[in-house]
């Protein structure tokens, strides 16, 4: 029993001094960003040129607030959060991917008609010809989550 | 938050996680979950920055549906966010977001009188280097192939020579397979879920990663469910990719396999182990110029694989999906934006789409004015339909979308249009009505700097429910001392 613990014990300090030595010394990126931002969709390039985000090793033109990044948002907020998090809380991200949602995002936004939300205007009919022209597209949001009221019809 | 839990009490499916009907099983975990929000509610009074935000918003409608009568629906909604930052520890926070809601006036709404969710609640450790971080709690994963709500734990750090790690393990918060079942019935299909990714990032290089992604413990078909004969388990390994070797030049997207192992898959199915291609390359070739391709390639068998709705992600249903596009961004001036996009998709023998238009997006920041709108026409194929007078019909349609939102002072205004035109009017969705049109206007008055009420008011003309106009209130308050918000 002693030996087993003693084992256990030595394994456990080896494991930590191994996982405190190959991490980055290197300081976190900020939490929030230091300068308050002006209204509307920044381009951080403007201010910061052609230089690197230093933590994600990306150019800051990279997370530029232009019509084809908040299309494609998906990867660099999968790759770079912290970055995301810097001027966003996470309920804006909550906005969209609720996975349980009381209401379509465009409802619950319908003064804010300059944030790009899905689904505007009543979508039932429309849908039958998004979900023919292309169903993978559905299932990104719906297929494992928030479709209890696909349900009611596609059962 | 009362109303929330008051929700989840009566509408039960939240809170019953994990436990066979019957017994105590739901009671202790309604218990633990009710423990659980309230230890982070206490847990706020320990923070030194504490933001707390509130949407109130009551609606009413009258839906009248051809053939089926009208209908006055009166939801109210409350949306309640909590912040919590230095929780005693500088990088210790916590953080909590649901809604409840309950139907004043008509029980008739899909999903009953009252509803509600927890979206999230964790808490949240930050280290002071190599972005570390813990959460646990509700959270939404974002790791690679893993996008998933868990209740649960996620580390992730950065390491040395420019690598990093994450992981994730936990219950997953939906994951009913069977539709007419609760999903405590199929608890066993997907009572677990963990996933992992190993990255790499270079300067003049980018970042490079590897993920994995497994729910299920045992998969259904062994399970001796009559009908049965996919298993849903889910096994998925992601490969993503973003590089950035020039500050001009941006190439991201990721490919992923479905690793399961389906020996019982349909006889004939396309078995192909690609679930997914998707691709994007965007060229900046001036500060005022920016070209971007995206190539998407989907299988239907690999990558429905795992869906909690079978019944509409068939992974028996053969073929594949392909769509490429360019878009064009032109910053024509310091306040106008023009966006051109062209989009080609193929679903094999069901025929191809093409999609192209433009959007324009214009700001007038010192007066606190934003402007846009676009025009795109869609390109179908054609469909059979089961209606014999109608033996098929095209997808074709065009689309066109104008709005405004000024602010001045503590007052705001928004105005949004949208019409939809439909090619072929014998669609048998659109009731012989080829269009499709709203327009919503909605006034503000920020009364605090903390509170801000707003209304809305629309009007809808749809094939569906012909002529609706509908009414919203909107009560928003934000009280503590974080910086950003949900701007």
């Amino acid at each position: 029993m002693f030996r087993k613990f003693a084992f256990l014990s030595i394994a456990l300090g080896l494991g930590l001094l191994v996982a405190c030595a190959i991490v980055s010394p290197e300081p976190s990126f900020a939490p929030v960003h230091p300068q308050a931002l002006e209204q509307g969709r920044p381009t951080c390039s403007d201010c910061h040129g052609t230089d690197r985000v230093k933590s994600t090793q990306k150019s800051f033109a990279s997370f530029d607030h232009t019509p084809e990044f908040i299309a494609n948002h998906k990867l660099p907020a999968n790759q770079d959060p912290a970055t995301c998090a810097a001027c966003h809380a996470p309920s804006f991200c909550a906005d969209c991917h609720g996975g349980k949602t009381a209401m379509l995002p465009s409802t619950k936004l319908g003064n804010r008609p300059d944030r790009e939300m899905p689904h505007r205007t009543d979508y039932l009919i429309q849908h039958r010809i998004d979900g023919k022209v292309d169903p993978t597209s559905c299932f990104e949001c719906h297929g494992r989550a928030n479709n209890e009221k696909c349900t009611a019809c596609h059962k | 938050m009362q109303e929330v839990l008051n929700a989840h009490a009566n509408h039960g499916s939240v809170f019953r996680t994990g436990a066979a009907n019957g017994g105590w099983g739901p009671i202790m975990s309604y218990r633990a979950h009710l423990a659980l929000v309230a230890t982070l509610i206490t847990g706020t009074a320990w923070g030194q920055e504490v933001t707390a935000t509130s949407t109130t918003i009551a609606r009413t409608w009258r839906q009248d549906t051809p053939g089926m009568g009208q209908s006055t629906y009166t939801p109210a909604t409350e949306y309640l966010g909590v912040d919590a930052t230095r929780l005693g520890l500088d990088g210790l926070s916590m953080h909590l977001y649901g809604w409840g809601a309950s139907d004043l006036a008509d029980a008739s709404a899909i999903g009953g009188k009252q509803a509600g969710n927890l979206t999230y609640g964790y808490l949240q450790y930050d280290f002071g280097r190599a972005n570390a971080q813990v959460k646990a709690g509700r959270f939404t994963v974002n790791q690679g192939v893993g996008n998933e709500q868990v209740d649960g734990i996620t580390a992730r750090t950065d390491l040395r020579f420019g690598f990093l790690v994450s992981g994730f393990a936990g219950k997953p918060v939906i994951f009913k397979n069977l539709s007419n079942n609760h999903q405590d019935d199929n608890a066993y299909e997907h009572d677990f879920t963990y996933g992992g990714r190993l990255a790499w990032r270079e300067a003049k290089v980018g970042e490079l990663g590897v993920s994995y992604l497994q729910d299920g413990s045992q998969p259904a078909y062994d399970l001796g469910l009559p009908g049965t004969v996919v298993d849903y388990t889910r096994r998925e390994l992601g490969l993503d990719v973003h590089l950035t070797p020039i500050s001009r030049l941006d190439v991201a997207g990721r490919t992923v396999f479905d690793v399961n192992d389906r020996p019982q898959a349909a006889p004939g199915a396309d078995n192909s182990h690609v679930a997914e291609h998707n691709y994007k390359v965007t060229g900046k070739l001036s500060d005022q110029v920016a070209l971007t391709g995206t190539f998407v390639e989907r299988n239907f068998f690999a990558y429905f694989a795992g869906t909690t709705l079978p019944s509409l992600f068939n992974q028996n249903e053969q073929g594949m999906f392909r769509a490429s596009g360019a878009s064009l961004t032109w910053a024509a001036t310091s306040k106008l934006q023009v966006l051109g996009d062209l989009r080609r998709t193929d679903r094999g023998n069901q025929g191809d789409t093409t999609r192209i238009g433009a959007d324009l997006r214009y700001a007038l920041a010192e007066r606190h004015i934003q402007a846009g709108g676009g025009y795109h026409q869609v390109n179908g194929f054609t469909v059979a339909s089961v209606d014999t007078a109608v033996p098929t019909y095209s997808l074709s349609h065009r689309e066109f979308r104008a709005w405004i939102m000024a602010e001045r002072g503590a007052a705001s205004a928004s105005l949004d249009t949208i019409l939809l035109h439909y090619d072929d009017a014998n669609n048998p969705s659109l009731n012989h009505h080829a269009t499709q049109s709203a327009v919503m206007g909605s006034v503000g008055y920020q009364a605090r700097a903390e509170v801000k009420v707003s209304g809305d008011l629309s009007y809808e003309d749809t094939p569906l429910y012909q002529r609706q106009v509908a009414a919203l209130l909107r009560v928003e308050c934000r009280f503590g001392l974080a910086g950003k918000g949900g701007k």
